[in-house]
């Protein structure tokens, strides 16, 4: 970590330091000046991975049998900033659902989307911080895609810095293809001991205990959710209802359980965790209707996060 | 009558407001040549409203600076003197354990009050990487030397006692060498990886800031941190014990005090830190002001603060970093105006 600071200060360093009176003034800046900010930017890169076991689901009263899940994530965001208390937000995002189904069930086998990032975070005064986040792009089971499978979810976020211990969260999550087109969300960060800190911040709230700089435990939830337009012939090729062809799918899944953060790097950060998923949703738009999991199934997932 | 009185009412209030106007101009136009503070209202000011503004991203990569601006009912000459003898630690919300200030030359029982225990969990994980630093690693700031010192001292007694007693001797020898040889008895970090100065750090926190740098050339010049010369200020040094963002953290410190013209400037500087950040500087200057009859004193503060995870943190997280840090330091602010009212 300091072999890193220590290379980049030498370069600040040489060029900054100080000569004797009389000389050239020590005052001019060698530095370049910090209100240019052109070459600002940042990076973060979040790639995750996840299996749920199979789980019993079931539609009106029928079973259907058990249906288990593979979860992988990808975003690279780029952030540059335009400002002192503006900086823009772009980037790209992946994300896929692929399920072990029974032969039977009125599922779609895969939901995914590939999106652009494009937002804005802002620094509205000394405690309020907001992000406004919008990802157009393709929302489908990548059956057939078209036009009809582009949607653009926006989420607007606000943090209201108490100071370094506690922090609250309001959010919105506006989507006009879901039943629940708009979702509001509230949070709190509250470091209420040196080692505890109840990070209550959706979609992973958390109650975090840092075993040491590099090392926290945590118990924590996680929501995974998206609403998704399935195919052309869904209900058709599923015999199912026929107006689930090109239906709303909007899809809902709660875990819970234990995990373990590693900050492996000073900029990469490593988080493995088991636990039970504890409910998941199918909610079809048109013909209105549900396929539920509420047996608990175990589950794993390992996360990356790496700033740049 | 009525409206004769009226209209000395409005002359009296223009006259007064024109006085007051007056002077916020000309203090708005000082602040205004060197910081980002562009606006003053001395009677919110006064009232105990902070104005604040949080630095851009700055190019030195662990570097980070913040600016504030407050006003305290006493005079300036004063309201410098209390800056530079201020004592922190009654205060339980800026987590300060212990304050002591250092005799000139410090002696080693100076440091007496000085201990590190397992309790509160920020100075036990103080005492635990003490008790691990080797002859040549720790994740604390050490130069060579003193890794070796406290690894030898530790292999025949490692109780906290003797902790304590390790830290106190190396804190001495370091007040000792800055009060003899200045920012060049500075020695650097060398056992974290790569060796650090942190005297540099400060050069080059500084630097960047050059609008500051050139208004408080006074201060860093006489004070020897720009180099160059022998200093000519006598600081006050302090010691300190703190909690750095939950882990214990010790610190050395030298606060100058240099009038200039009709105000005075301060110079608060780390000439130790020995974990968590590499080190910090505050600069002040203090003008005199008068408000509705009241004098009292207007006071621009600049934090310089250097840290190894600041080169790490980036995008939103440094804004949000840089916003709760101008909070934490805010309640600072807040404790020493408290002070100053207490004393009046």
């Amino acid at each position: 970590m300091k072999k890193t600071l220590g290379v980049a200060l030498l370069s600040v360093v040489c060029v900054a330091l100080p000569v004797a009176r009389g000389a050239e003034s020590p005052l001019e800046p060698k530095v370049a000046n910090s209100s240019s900010t052109a070459t600002n930017a940042s990076m973060e890169l979040d790639v995750d991975y996840g299996f749920a076991a199979g789980s019993k689901a079931h539609t009106g009263g029928h079973d259907l049998g058990y249906v288990s899940e593979q979860n992988a994530g990808l975003k690279y965001v780029v952030s540059p900033e335009l400002s002192k208390d503006l900086l823009l937000r772009a980037g790209f995002e992946w994300e896929r659902f692929s399920f072990g189904l029974p032969g039977n069930a009125p599922l779609p086998n895969t939901l995914q989307q590939i999106s652009a990032v494009l937002g804005l975070d802002y620094q509205i005064d000394e405690h309020w911080l907001m992000r406004a986040e919008l990802t157009p792009g393709l929302y489908s089971d990548f059956q057939d895609l078209s036009w009809c499978d582009v949607d653009a979810p926006l989420i607007l976020g606000g943090s209201y810095l108490v100071d370094a211990d506690l922090q609250w969260f309001l959010g919105l999550r506006v989507d006009l293809r879901s039943r629940y087109w708009i979702a509001p969300a509230a949070g709190v960060r509250w470091k209420f001991a040196d080692e505890w800190t109840l990070n209550l911040l959706f979609p992973n709230p958390r109650l975090e205990y840092e075993l040491n700089k590099r090392v926290q435990l945590y118990l924590g939830g996680r929501v995974l959710a998206g609403t998704y337009r399935l195919a052309d012939n869904f209900g058709t090729s599923h015999g199912i209802d026929p107006r689930t062809n090109q239906a709303m799918l909007d899809f809902l899944e709660l875990r819970a359980g234990p995990g373990v953060s590693w900050k492996v790097l000073p900029n990469l950060t490593v988080e493995a965790e088991v636990g039970c998923m504890l409910y998941r949703e199918f909610e079809f738009s048109d013909p209105h209707m549900f396929v539920r999991s509420n047996n608990p199934a175990p589950y794993a997932q390992i996360s990356c996060h790496a700033a740049f | 009558m009525k409206s004769v009185a009226l209209l000395l009412l409005a002359a009296v209030g223009g006259v007064f407001n024109g006085g007051v106007d007056g002077q916020e101009t000309d203090l708005a136009a000082s602040l205004k040549s060197f910081s980002d503070i562009q606006q003053v209202d001395l009677n919110r000011l006064l009232g105990g409203e902070i104005i604040s503004e949080r630095g851009s991203l700055m190019k030195f990569p662990s570097g980070m600076s913040t600016q504030l601006c407050f006003a305290v009912p006493m005079a300036a000459e004063e309201t410098a003197k209390r800056l530079q003898e201020w004592n922190p630690s009654p205060h339980k919300e800026l987590k300060i354990y212990a304050f002591r200030p250092l005799c000139t030359p410090c002696e080693i029982a100076d440091f007496k009050d000085l201990k590190i225990t397992s309790s509160p969990r920020s100075v036990g994980w103080l005492l635990d990487k003490t008790l691990t630093t080797t002859a040549d690693k720790s994740e604390l700031n050490l130069s060579r030397n003193e890794a070796q010192q406290i690894a030898s001292s530790l292999k025949k007694n490692s109780t906290p006692a003797e902790v304590s007693s390790c830290w106190a001797r190396l804190l001495w020898a370091r007040a000792s060498a800055f009060q003899t040889k200045g920012f060049d008895g500075m020695a650097p970090y060398e056992v974290s990886g790569e060796t650090v100065s942190s005297v540099a750090q400060l050069r080059a926190m500084v630097l960047e800031e050059s609008p500051v740098a050139r208004e408080c050339e006074p201060i860093l010049r006489k004070s020897g941190l720009l180099g160059g010369g022998v200093p000519t200020l006598t600081p006050v040094y302090y010691w300190q014990l703190f909690s750095a963002d939950g882990y214990g953290t010790l610190s050395l410190g030298a606060r100058y005090l240099l009038p200039v013209g009709d105000h005075y400037q301060l110079l608060d500087v780390d000439c130790y830190v020995n974990g968590n950040y590499y080190t910090s500087v505050t600069l002040y200057e203090v003008w005199p002001i008068r408000s509705a009859g009241k004098t009292g004193s207007l006071v621009w503060q600049g934090d310089f603060y250097a840290a190894p995870t600041l080169a790490y943190t980036r995008g939103v997280d440094r804004v949000a970093y840089g916003a709760i840090m101008l909070l934490e330091i805010k309640k600072s602010v807040r404790a020493f105006q408290s002070d100053i009212r207490t004393a009046h």
